[in-house]
């Protein structure tokens, strides 16, 4: 999944590390979810669109489009 | 703005209230361990070596529930990864361990099957951590 993590975070001048702190994660997970190599559980994903004010689905972007 | 390797103000926690809990577990094990080396009397006749055997177990308790405390502290994506780890190194001990036991069948003596089991299992975790968390 695709997500716009890094650029919200760097456009609020926050280091991995900062930002982990606000989510209550470790900067490693902060570093996987930015790379895309960890979907976030639910109630983290609803953690960071609360953090940043914005929808989720404004921030991750899933890879395939399901069908309607 | 600081490097982004910098570890959170959590992972600090996280990681002194881990190693407070683990190294007390250590250090009596490895106390415990030499206490019963040199006063256990492991080849001897008593009775009361059998209990000097099992005293190591008692740390080691310690330490496993040092894990368990750990593993309940860290996020969901770190617990994914440790427990990955310890499901590799569990696999690895298995697979020693049936491997030991045909060889024994067959028979042939494998000496201190039980010190290879665990550093198999121990190598096992060891790698897949240090594979998962590249």
């Amino acid at each position: 999944m695709k997500n716009s993590l890094k650029a919200l975070r760097e456009a609020r001048g926050w280091t991995q590390g900062a930002l982990a702190d606000r989510l209550d994660v470790s900067r490693q997970t902060v570093n996987a979810l930015e790379k895309g190599r960890y979907d976030p559980s639910l109630p983290l994903a609803f953690r960071i669109a609360h953090l940043f004010e914005r929808p989720i689905e404004a921030i991750f972007e899933p890879d395939t489009v399901p069908a309607p | 703005m600081t490097s982004e390797l910098d570890k959170s103000m959590g992972d600090r926690a996280r990681t002194s209230a881990y190693h407070l809990d683990f190294w007390p577990g250590i250090v009596g094990y490895v106390v415990v361990l030499g206490a019963v080396t040199v006063l256990g009397d492991l080849d001897g006749t008593s009775p009361w070596r059998f209990l000097w055997a099992l005293l190591p177990v008692l740390p080691a308790l310690w330490v496993i529930r040092a894990v368990v405390r750990h593993v309940r502290r860290i996020d969901d994506y770190q617990r994914g990864l440790l427990l990955r780890g310890l499901a590799v190194g569990f696999a690895a001990a298995m697979i020693a361990s049936i491997t030991i036991g045909f060889l024994d069948v067959a028979g042939l003596d494998v000496p201190l099957a039980g010190w290879i089991v665990y550093g198999v299992g121990m190598v096992g975790w060891a790698l897949a951590a240090a594979v998962t968390n590249r």
